[in-house]
């Protein structure tokens, strides 16, 4: 390792670089400390079966990590497969398959060293080749991959000896060890392309797979953790209906469902056998306009409407409680580059009144395209017609079908409602969302100074200036008149008391969608 | 009467046809194609590109149609377009559960509405025949989710003696089928036979009324014997038919009962595979829905022949 290059990972020791402010994902750092219950507690028994209950159901569950785009595939994904690192509670990467990392001090080259002795559960080895496949096979053209877009900042995957992989990327990237680990890079072997049997490194394997019914994994006793996992067998089912799925865990059919909804909420935390599992986290519903069309690329319409939002009803009534206010932009307020200068934006009907004024708009209808393929998007919705109507504006709530919703809606209407879940880091969503013809820019916005900041933020390790530029980003966002983000969403899940083991992790349901191989049963 | 069977289930081949020629025309205009609704979020122009290759989407539609008419004429229904794996395995679990589940609510449900039916036909007006008419229509006014939900609150959440979803894992032992069965039986049941009987009332109820029962009951033949020899042998049609469509339904609409227990059946899988535009087993399903309405009012209809008085052989008028 060459002078001034830069060092991670568990095996070294922490530099002047403090780890915390390496790691990008530091979205979720103080989110932790206050509501994120920890099952964590005693020592770990090995045993027994869990059964887990999904909200949603498909006949597209599939172990090909390329489509990946759900919780249902996230946790089969992180139970049969293994990464080279994995994102923990504080944000940070961990190592996995990869013991350690090191990159240069533009981020713009990284290595990592290999662990010795993983391999597939067929007993073949895992080789470099094997890594180079799981990581590359995501930009060849035949693959459909929902990993495009991240994979293309990756220049060149190669093999340093039998130990080390090296990446080269064409722009710097400072959050590479946590970009690695998503759930769409999971190893597999060289060649793969059908996954109709999957051949991971992971904890299980697979016993039954039908999609839309079950998966039913084994322990994997050769699992290169030693001792892990600690359950012998792990079921998932869909149970689509909430109530049905509240009730399934208070009868103990189930030991863990995904999504508690409504009434469940308090059923589970009355009951004595259950309890409510909440994540907090940077998940939002929002509404977007799209700015390269009218009426929607009128600012003052967009700003109008986003005084009418009452973030404190949204949050009691329609998340009951479960969530926290936001100011229009996706960085949540727990995090170190939360900009606390730029004034919370409240309801405000004379607010509202002035600008609609400026935007000309009279009394033309405006339509909302929301749906119930966005989580609470109808009821946002219904509660902003309320206000509207004080404001004098004609505001249309148009429910649109969950299925087409993205490629028939998102972006193709004026106004419309999106659903986001939180990403590893915030550079990630940005990326991804607010640059020039980015797969989720549904706004269509474009603009030089963010998309500059974006770049920046990237290729800085220094805390103090990230947050800076964070600072920007935010107010650029927050005046855009391109998306209305009026709360973040908490996951809220039900476990079982039985369940140990089990901690948040702000980047979904469950323990992030990774806990399969740590969680134990107490009965 | 062979002649008749015959020519009903050429009809109903030549009905298949044209029901499959329809799911395709349907599925083709909706909104977003399987590729699309596949990817979501994530579907970009290369993704799309790529996935439709990959799915064979890149023909023309009637080129597609035909090479999955000319596979299901010889009993291969193609493979899903989603899972890639063939429809027929996709199918033959889901199948099973639902032929379960509708067999056993029929077992149990026909013969107990007809029994209720005609009892209560025989002393209609009575106070037994208005007190089972009012719990019946209340019965058959009870939506299917509120009955079903109120027995899963009752039985597995605050007794706990029954499983609250109907899930069934491979090679479950008959005791724990049965107990995972019963909820969801029940409240099919219920809902069946109410209607079953409340349509065998009012058929026995207006037999009972024609002349030819005035006839016999003046003649001096005891009551049950009428309602048994002479007025339930023309009901067998009518009553048939509605045995019939109920059962139809028991296959293909009971998507609410199969979302609260969480039941992997057909009509659930129908729903899944329109929403994610998967035409192959959109098109299976439709076509075993369509064969079990057709062939189940077929088998109706054949009943009500069989039974039809004129069909017998004629005898004297005093054997009566």
């Amino acid at each position: 390792m060459a002078d001034g290059s830069m060092m991670t990972g568990s095996s070294l020791p922490a530099s002047a670089l403090t780890r915390r402010a390496f790691s990008a994902g530091l979205l979720t750092t103080g989110l932790l400390a206050g509501s994120g219950r920890s099952l964590a507690q005693g020592t770990p028994k090995r045993g027994g079966t869990v059964r887990l209950a999904l909200f949603q159901q498909s006949t597209g569950d599939t172990f090909d990590s390329a489509r990946y785009d759900k919780g249902n595939d996230y946790i089969r994904g992180t139970s049969v497969y293994s990464y080279l690192t994995r994102m923990d509670e504080k944000g940070e990467a961990q190592p996995e398959v990869a013991e350690s990392w090191e990159a240069n001090k533009e981020a713009t080259r990284w290595v990592f060293t290999i662990r010795k002795g993983v391999s597939f559960s067929d007993g073949a080895p895992l080789t470099t080749d094997d890594i180079i496949f799981s990581i590359l096979r995501h930009r060849e053209d035949k693959v459909a991959s929902t990993a495009k877009q991240l994979i293309a900042n990756i220049s060149s995957v190669t093999a340093d000896g039998p130990g080390k992989i090296v990446f080269e990327l064409a722009q710097p990237d400072v959050d590479f060890p946590i970009l690695i680990g998503i759930f769409q890079f999971a190893l597999v072997k060289n060649g793969t392309y059908d996954f109709a049997r999957p051949i991971g490194t992971g904890a299980f394997t697979v016993k039954e797979f039908q999609p839309g019914i079950r998966t039913v994994l084994v322990r994997n006793p050769n699992f290169w953790k030693q001792g892990q996992p600690y359950i012998d067998q792990f079921e998932m089912f869909p149970i689509p209906d909430a109530s049905a799925r509240a009730n399934a865990l208070l009868s103990g059919d189930v030991d863990m469902i995904l999504e508690l909804r409504g009434n469940g909420i308090e059923q589970v935390a009355k009951s004595s056998n259950a309890e409510v599992f909440v994540t907090p986290s940077t998940r939002y519903t929002a509404i977007q306009a799209a700015v390269d069309r009218a009426p929607s690329n009128n600012t003052d319409l967009a700003l109008g409407l986003s005084y009418l939002i009452d973030r404190k009803r949204v949050l009691d009534t329609v998340l009951r409680g479960y969530g926290t206010i936001a100011n229009d932009h996706p960085i949540g307020p727990a995090s170190p580059y939360y900009n606390a200068a730029l004034p919370q934006r409240e309801l405000d009907v004379d607010k509202a009144k002035f600008h609609f004024g400026k935007s000309g708009i009279g009394a033309s209808p405006i339509e909302l395209s929301m749906g119930d393929g966005v989580l609470y998007s109808v009821d946002i919705g219904q509660l902003m017609q309320r206000e509207a109507m004080r404001a004098g504006l004609n505001l249309q709530i148009k429910r649109e079908p969950a299925e087409s919703y993205w490629t028939a809606v998102a972006g193709k209407r004026p106004f419309f409602a999106t659903n986001f879940h939180p990403r590893p880091t915030y550079n990630m969503l940005l990326n991804l969302s607010w640059k020039k013809g980015a797969v989720w820019n549904f706004s269509h916005f474009e603009n030089e100074r963010l998309e500059k900041l974006i770049d920046m933020t990237r290729a800085e390790f220094d805390l103090a200036k990230r947050k800076e530029q964070y600072g920007e980003i935010q107010t650029i966002i927050h005046n855009s008149g391109a998306i209305m983000i009026p709360t973040f969403l908490n996951y809220v899940d039900g476990v079982s008391k039985k369940i140990k083991g089990l901690t948040p992790l702000p980047i979904g349901s469950l323990g992030g969608f990774n806990f399969t191989d740590r969680i134990w049963l107490d009965a | 009467m062979a002649h008749f069977i015959a020519w009903r289930l050429l009809a109903t081949l030549l009905l298949l046809f044209i029901v499959s020629l329809l799911v395709f025309w349907a599925c083709e205009i909706l909104p977003g194609d399987v590729a699309q609704v596949a990817l979501g979020q994530y579907a970009t122009p290369e993704n799309v590109k790529a996935l439709r290759i990959e799915m064979g989407l890149n023909q023309p539609p009637l080129q597609r149609y035909l090479q999955w008419l000319v596979g299901a004429v010889q009993g291969d229904w193609g493979r899903s377009l989603v899972t890639k794996s063939p429809v027929s395995g996709l199918l033959s679990e889901r199948v099973a559960n639902t032929a379960l589940l509708a067999g056993i609510t029929t077992l149990i449900a026909v013969p107990l509405a007809i029994a209720l039916g005609v009892v209560m036909a025989m002393w209609n007006g009575r106070a037994l025949d208005r007190g089972a008419s009012i719990v019946i229509l209340a019965l058959s006014a009870t939506p299917e989710f509120l009955l079903a939900t109120l027995l899963v609150l009752l039985f597995a959440v605050n007794l706990g003696w029954l499983p609250a979803v109907a899930y069934l894992s491979t090679g479950s032992g008959l005791g724990q089928t049965a107990r995972a069965l019963l909820l969801p039986t029940a409240s099919l049941v219920v809902v069946v036979t109410a209607q079953i009987a409340r349509m065998t009332r009012a058929i026995l109820g207006n037999i009972l009324t024609q002349a030819y029962i005035e006839m016999a009951i003046l003649k001096g033949v005891p009551g049950r014997r009428v309602v048994a020899r002479h007025a339930l042998r023309n009901a067998v049609g009518p009553i048939a038919n509605v045995v019939a469509l109920n059962t139809a339904y028991l296959v293909s609409g009971i998507v609410v009962v199969e979302t609260i227990f969480a039941y992997p059946g057909l009509a659930r899988l129908m729903i899944d595979s329109v929403q994610s535009r998967d035409l192959p087993v959109v098109q299976a399903c439709a076509m075993i829905f369509c064969a079990t309405y057709v062939l189940l009012i077929l088998l109706a209809d054949v009943m009500a022949r069989v039974f039809d008085p004129r069909s017998l052989p004629q005898r004297p008028m005093d054997a009566i």
